[in-house]
């Protein structure tokens, strides 16, 4: 009887063990700031809140403002990065290329993935990140001040030149007073057009020509200012196309999902809507760049099956879905394209539609330049600034940025 | 009979209190300076990219510098900017402490007024004048408007010499002591001139020019006198931040110059300008080491106004030795190339050493004249 008291205390514990949840493994996430704070505290209470603590994770988010890749490549040199980080598209190759993101555990899932997004996260046939979502530019136009000027809306079947029309009527019509488009000299607008020419950035050799058909588009994308159909966005004191169309100083802007949350907060009143990139008129393609990101593991982490877990969770279909239809981004997942929300007609609904649909219609290349990285672009860029701002004329311009670009890929000898 | 330290035991208490006052302030500098220093210096002898092996690669990385045009551009924009943001920023800094020093009511005022830009934060100054810096900004309706004006500019500045001259002269015929910039006849001189002006440019005599074409004093790969008009709009926002700095310490020189010495070189006959030039400048040549040592390691080292600047300008419109070594060290979307960046950032530091040596030996140095 004496050990009557100390098994009843065995027991007591016993039960009290069997009563609480097994301890939670802790997976730290690192993601953008901004509105992507908003978006992932969403997804991982409201969305699949669930489904993470019956995984028996426990989340701590670390949101960074700022320049999110210095931040990331600084702490996995480190070793202090969290299990599961954003990759963006544009700086992926610096973190695959040092074989600073694990395999993905679960590599069927790139078959689920619309393939242009799969491929861009993908080196020598193994998926390293899982694309949360992405973008594509669209066309959107002020509704309001085409009507005022009269003018037909831009759509889906206009090529370059029937655009331009359009851009310059609406100017004219309202006495200059409304751009048709803000140019900027930024190769994440102009590589669309470049694109749709058949044109490649790269060729078998690994060198960047800036041929026949590039002239042409540069010709075209530089031209708007010439013929009134748009302004240099500097001029009219604004840095992006989207800056111009939300303060109403152009009809329209080449610009992506982002629009919808940017026209709510900046013009919550301005009727608009969006269409898909013009055709060019010689090869009846158009053109376009994916914008994308992908949760991608950390190697070292030491939860690597919980933060494999969780990356799959929060890219699975029913994350995505809320994703979608909270109209926050435009979801990765291939069989989302049928979805019925993406059926609408509401801006938000017909501006998803369109990114979803820019991604298979045409040339379309992810807005990534391998080992070279934004370098690559600065040649273009200073191009298209010099030539916007009259400082060279497009053949002179064009020879500077060859020369640039040969030194930069090692063509130059 | 037992050694006395000679220095007492008192003294071996303050050496232990000046080493302990002092050890915070060591081992900072062992950890940030010291270790980041030779960490850097070993850097740039290597290949590190923050994650492959460290392997050693000899000077490559300064051959490779010495071949890369960016870096060269980067050198030659970073040896102008110094110079003429210290050349500038130093004489006006002079003459504004001495204009403040003269000042018998209300210097304190003046004195927080011009310090004022100094105290905002260099970010925030950088955003405003990338504002005033517009292609259709304040600057460019200003530099329209001279343009524009530019033959009533002269006119006016044309008869305000010549009545201020005639008014002199005139003076100086029946009164000793009169001095060529006279307040009272400057300020008739003045009234005068706008009065003349705006009469003939009225009258369409002196008219007025066309232009309204906007300017672009940021995002443009055009040079002046073999610098981006980029940097000179930088140069504009660097010597409007640190001049109030400058000015404090030559404020606080000026202060320290004994006033015998000024009014007996006025009983010597000596005007203000032979003053300022034999007394002024030679007793403030410590202040003046300083304020050109100073100017010219913070302007070798422009970083942040030329990073905010960001996308609004070409890379080599805008690049400098230390915008060079981050830009190196993160390659936008690139792979990282700390060999490459630490080699720059080493050659930055020693060209500093160089140029204060120089300094030095061109007579610029730390003892009054």
């Amino acid at each position: 009887m004496t050990d009557l008291p100390a098994r009843l205390l065995a027991g007591g514990f016993a039960a009290l063990a069997a009563s609480m949840p097994a301890s939670a493994e802790t997976v730290r996430i690192a993601g953008f700031g901004g509105q992507d704070t908003a978006v992932v505290n969403g997804l991982i209470t409201e969305a699949v809140g669930d489904r993470i603590a019956e995984a028996g994770i426990e989340v701590v988010y670390e949101p960074i403002e700022g320049d999110f890749s210095q931040f990331i490549l600084n702490a996995l040199s480190a070793g202090t990065a969290a299990d599961l980080f954003y990759v963006d598209i544009f700086w992926a190759n610096a973190v695959f290329g040092a074989d600073q993101a694990a395999a993905i555990a679960d590599q069927s899932v790139a078959g689920d993935l619309l393939p242009n997004l799969a491929a861009a996260f993908t080196r020598d046939g193994v998926l390293l990140g899982i694309p949360k979502d992405f973008n594509s530019l669209n066309v959107n136009y002020n509704v309001d001040v085409f009507e005022e000027a009269g003018v037909d809306v831009p759509d889906a079947d206009d090529t370059w030149d029937e655009f331009e029309r359009k851009l310059a009527a609406v100017s004219d019509a309202l006495d200059g007073e409304v751009a048709g488009i803000c140019v900027v000299p930024d190769y994440a607008r102009f590589g669309p057009f470049a694109l749709a020419t058949g044109w490649e950035p790269f060729d078998a050799d690994g060198r960047t020509v800036l041929d026949d058909d590039f002239r042409r588009a540069f010709a075209y994308y530089t031209g708007l200012t010439e013929s009134g159909a748009g302004v240099v966005a500097a001029d009219v004191g604004e840095g992006w196309m989207g800056g111009c169309m939300s303060s109403e100083k152009a009809a329209t802007a080449l610009e992506g999902g982002w629009m919808i949350a940017h026209l709510r907060d900046a013009a919550p009143s301005m009727v608009w809507n969006s269409t898909m990139m013009p055709r060019d008129p010689e090869t009846g393609e158009r053109g376009n760049l994916i914008f994308t990101v992908a949760w991608a593991v950390n190697p070292a982490s030491e939860v690597q099956g919980a933060a494999q877990e969780l990356a799959a969770i929060l890219t699975s279909p029913e994350a995505q879905q809320w994703v979608l239809e909270e109209g926050l981004a435009i979801p990765s997942r291939a069989a989302l394209a049928d979805n019925p929300w993406l059926q609408g007609d509401s801006v938000a609904q017909v501006a998803s539609r369109n990114a979803f649909e820019g991604t298979s219609d045409g040339a379309v290349m992810p807005y990534e330049f391998g080992e070279y990285g934004g370098a690559w672009m600065e040649p273009i860029n200073s191009a298209l600034n010099a030539v916007l701002l009259g400082e060279q004329g497009i053949d002179e311009a064009l020879a500077d940025a060859q020369a640039q670009l040969d030194r930069l890929t090692g063509h130059d000898g | 009979m037992p050694a006395i330290d000679p220095r007492g035991p008192l003294e071996a208490a303050e050496r232990r209190a000046a080493w302990l006052f002092l050890a915070p302030f060591l081992a900072l500098l062992g950890v940030f300076f010291a270790f980041a220093a030779a960490r850097t210096a070993w850097f740039s002898l290597t290949d590190y990219d923050l994650f492959s092996e460290v392997r050693l690669v000899g000077l490559r990385n300064y051959g490779d510098l010495l071949a890369d045009d960016l870096f060269l551009l980067a050198l030659r924009n970073s040896l102008m900017f110094a110079v003429v943001v210290t050349a500038v920023q130093t004489a006006l800094a002079l003459v504004l402490a001495v204009f403040v020093n003269g000042i018998r009511r209300g210097r304190g005022t003046a004195r927080t007024a011009l310090y004022f830009p100094s105290i905002v934060s260099s970010t925030v100054m950088t955003l405003i004048f990338i504002w005033l810096f517009q292609r259709r900004g304040l600057v460019t309706d200003a530099a329209n408007w001279a343009a524009n004006e530019g033959l009533a500019i002269l006119c006016f500045a044309l008869v305000l010499v010549s009545v201020q001259g005639a008014l002199v002269l005139n003076a100086r015929r029946r009164y000793d002591g009169v001095g060529a910039l006279d307040p009272f006849f400057a300020i008739f001189a003045v009234l005068v001139a706008l009065v003349v002006t705006v009469l003939l440019r009225t009258a369409q005599i002196v008219p007025a020019g066309g232009t309204d074409e906007p300017i672009s004093w940021l995002n443009t790969r055009r040079t002046w006198l073999g610098m981006p008009v980029t940097l000179w709009s930088v140069a504009a926002i660097n010597v409007f931040t640190t001049i109030p700095l400058m000015m404090l310490l030559y404020l606080a020189g000026l202060q320290s110059i004994p006033r015998d010495l000024y009014e007996a070189a006025e009983i010597d006959g000596a005007s203000r300008v032979d003053a300022f030039f034999r007394i002024t400048v030679p007793l403030l040549a410590p202040v003046t080491f300083a304020v050109v040592t100073l100017g010219l390691i913070g302007t070798l080292q422009m970083f942040d106004q030329v990073a905010i600047l960001g996308n609004a300008a070409p890379i080599e419109s805008r690049v400098t030795l230390a915008y060079y070594t981050y830009y190196n060290a993160f390659p936008p979307g690139g792979t990282p190339r700390i060999g490459m960046a630490s080699a720059g950032a080493i050659t930055l530091a020693a060209l500093t050493l160089l140029i204060v040596f120089v300094q030095r030996a061109l007579g610029i140095s730390d003892r009054a004249a």
